[in-house]
């Protein structure tokens, strides 16, 4: 299908975003509806090291999974919860594979369903298989496999059907260890934009065939490595304002799953979720302070301000004092999702979305745009030029700049660094074209030259 | 909406980078310590600025004016990124600047190499490569070019690398180190086999793990694993190994940090 590409925003003001609540709930799984007004633990978790080295291994692996997250679930009374299947790459090689899997865990799901009527959904994530050692290989030959592993996973169990697509990804390493900004637009609002529409239309319709849910992707290939580079406050890999601008780049890139038919949940590490929701007005998974499992981040309150569901990232599968590690981490994230459906209960929401919000907003730049009334703003300029993925792209990058800028004439605190960073960033993107055309053709013959593993031919030029 | 006062803001949270920044810009930090020599110091702040046609103008008026070609990447490439590591260790200037001096540095090198009949010496080689089954490489491509802003051979195997195919760099390369990377827990499994089979040929070279998933205590648990949190870890851990310390135990009490 074409992309039907978004010139509105779905909410009218900042300040109708709350979390639980989305402007077009997500009916899935076992009587589960998703941002209707309470929000949801998505627990994610990765197998043990040796359990991928075959197929019964991996299959009784995720058994042991599902079964201890329900059973948690269950007897600390919680009303609903998703599981989050992110493939190992032999689950998505082998679409077979990733079927067993995703039956096993959707039987056991089915029982505790039956048993105690709580309210569950599986998403499985599918891998970017799409590449050989050394090239992306977009739209190769992995390119049936990788839909196949969709489709079969679809039809064995899987409600919710997402993928961390990589389109662009190779150009963007080479930029973001370079302060390239045009090459991270280029990277992720253009290279990105112009796969997700090819893979989300395909999805769709895997999922329209198999009456599952198509989900929605995340830049985690992109944005989050910058953000993960970017580090803490004391590192120094990346400035923290050159992250944020990724960021920003990244939200017109996976709004395009929602111009291509999915529906939401977006995924948990979509830090862009927040933006994307408040263009689509869709339920947004999202992540922050329940996954320093995984990796730490500086504003894991903040993030929680518009989830509909809530997630740790990903921890792998072993034991702790206080049970395995997928019951720990579902426990934390069902409290979590308690007192914010108190909130809700209680007409409270906003209280707890602006304390949420205010306890991170000044903690760094990545926070302070992530804001839910700044990340509007961010969403405003995408739309603007909606229909043109670079301009949007563009926009998006120079919104943010001006946002940053706003907070460091007031209570952010920025380091010279950063705001050198951000600086240097502004001006390169003024210095950009316009025309969407011009800008291509220069960055094709750049990147062409300088990275060496780029082929334009994955993009369909 | 709510929000704070400058005061109660104080009580919630510190931006320790702010507090704590350098009083010194990068660039007068870097002025201090250039070579003071005419003809070294132009090459040195071009790498310093990642300016890669005026690192080859300073080389080629060096050269025009009686310096040796090879000699010249240890007298002066090496110093301009001796700066530029420096500062970054010192928490001065971030990883991409360090980026775009390696690649300054890298094509100077090869500028210095066309131009002359002999190799250069290096500090030692160093075999690079990301884990059977991922794909992930940003990790290993910073480890390897501070590799070479230090004065390393690398021999990168790219990623998705077959645990013969490191056997065999490593056979044919004589390394003091090997580096492997990895993002997922499912294919850090395949440093143990790595470290097997290095044992089995009998190869006792440190092997330096780290990336996403990766943590100490996995890479504890075989005999040649030494972890490194940061890839800047890398060329520490090799000039450790040069200026002598081979044994992994004291490798791994001198960079393991938990």
């Amino acid at each position: 299908m074409a992309a039907k590409r978004y010139t509105s925003m779905a909410y009218a003001s900042a300040d109708e975003m709350t979390f639980g609540v989305s402007k077009y709930p997500v009916k899935a799984g076992l009587d589960l509806e998703i941002g209707a007004g309470y929000t949801i633990p998505e627990i994610n978790y990765a197998p043990r090291p040796e359990a991928g080295s075959s197929k019964e291994k991996l299959v009784k692996e995720y058994e042991r999974i599902t079964t201890d997250i329900m059973s948690r679930m269950v007897q600390v009374g919680f009303p609903a919860v998703i599981l989050e299947t992110e493939h190992v790459q032999q689950m998505s090689n082998n679409p077979s594979w990733g079927a067993e899997v995703a039956h096993a865990q959707k039987t056991i799901m089915e029982e505790f369903h039956d048993e105690y009527g709580i309210k569950c959904a599986l998403r499985h994530t599918i891998g970017d298989i799409r590449e050989n050692r050394d090239f992306l290989q977009l739209r190769g030959d992995k390119y049936s496999v990788f839909l196949e592993a969709f489709e079969e996973c679809a039809k064995a169990g899987a409600d919710l059907l997402s993928v961390e697509s990589m389109g662009g990804k190779e150009v963007f390493d080479y930029a973001v260890l370079r302060n390239d900004i045009a090459g991270m637009l280029y990277a992720i609002g253009c290279l990105g934009s112009i796969d997700m529409e090819l893979i989300w239309s395909d999805i769709s319709a895997i999922a329209k065939k198999t009456g599952t849910v198509s989900a929605g992707d995340t830049d985690c290939a992109q944005a989050n490595t910058a953000m993960f580079i970017g580090g803490g406050l004391l590192d120094k890999n990346l400035a923290h304002t050159l992250a944020i601008l990724a960021r920003a780049i990244s939200a017109p890139r996976s709004l395009v799953a929602y111009e291509c038919g999915a529906v939401g949940p977006g995924k948990d590490c979509g830090y862009e979720n927040v933006i994307v929701k408040a263009i689509t007005g869709m339920p947004m998974t999202q992540e922050g302070k329940t996954s320093t499992c995984a990796h730490s981040d500086v504003m894991g309150n903040l993030i929680m301000q518009c989830c509909d569901c809530w997630s740790n990232e990903s921890v792998e599968y072993h034991g702790e004092f206080g049970g395995t590690t997928v019951q720990c981490w579902s426990e934390s994230l069902a409290y979590d999702c308690a007192l914010m459906n108190t909130a809700l209960e209680t007409k409270n929401d906003k209280v707890l979305r602006d304390l949420l919000m205010l306890s991170d907003r000044y903690r760094d730049p990545q926070a302070y745009v992530l804001a839910y009334d700044n990340a509007y703003r961010v969403g405003q300029a995408i739309v603007k030029d909606g229909d043109n993925i670079y301009l949007r792209a563009k926009n998006a990058a120079v919104e943010c700049c001006n946002i940053v800028e706003e907070g460091a004439a007031g209570k952010l605190d920025l380091s010279r660094f950063e705001a050198k960073a951000l600086a240097d960033a502004k001006a390169s993107l003024e210095a950009l074209p316009d025309d969407m055309d011009k800008f291509m053709d220069d960055c094709l013959t750049k990147y062409k030259s300088e990275v060496k593993v780029f082929l334009p031919e994955n993009y369909g030029f | 909406m709510l929000d704070f006062t400058e005061a109660s803001l104080k009580k919630v949270l510190t931006r320790y980078n702010v507090a704590l920044e350098k009083a010194m810009t990068p660039e007068e930090a870097a002025e201090e310590i250039y070579p003071k020599d005419e003809l070294i110091y132009p090459i040195a702040k071009a790498i310093f600025e990642g300016e890669e046609d005026d690192v080859i103008e300073g080389l080629q008026a060096a050269i025009d004016a009686g310096k040796d070609p090879i000699a010249l990447i240890d007298d002066a490439l090496m110093v301009g990124m001796g700066v530029v590591t420096r500062l970054y260790d010192e928490g001065i200037i971030f990883l991409p600047n360090v980026m775009m001096s390696a690649d300054a540095m890298l094509e100077g090198i090869e500028f210095c190499k066309e131009n002359s009949e002999t190799a250069p010496v290096t500090k030692g080689t160093v075999v690079c490569h990301v884990a059977e089954g991922d794909v992930h490489d940003i990790g290993k491509n910073i480890v390897t070019a501070l590799l070479r802003a230090n004065g390393y051979n690398v021999v990168d195997l790219g990623r998705d690398v077959p645990v013969d195919e490191v056997l065999k760099a490593v056979a044919e390369n004589n390394p003091i180190m090997v580096t492997g990377t990895a993002l997922m827990t499912t294919t850090m499994y395949a440093f143990k086999e790595v470290n097997d089979k290095l044992l089995e040929k009998g190869y006792k070279i440190p092997f330096a793990c780290g990336g996403g998933a990766v943590n100490q205590d996995f890479v504890s648990q075989f005999a040649l694993g030494v972890y490194g949190e940061e890839a800047a870890d890398a060329p520490k851990i090799a000039d450790a190994i040069i200026a002598g310390t081979t044994d992994v135990a004291t490798l791994r009490d001198k960079f393991h940090k938990h």
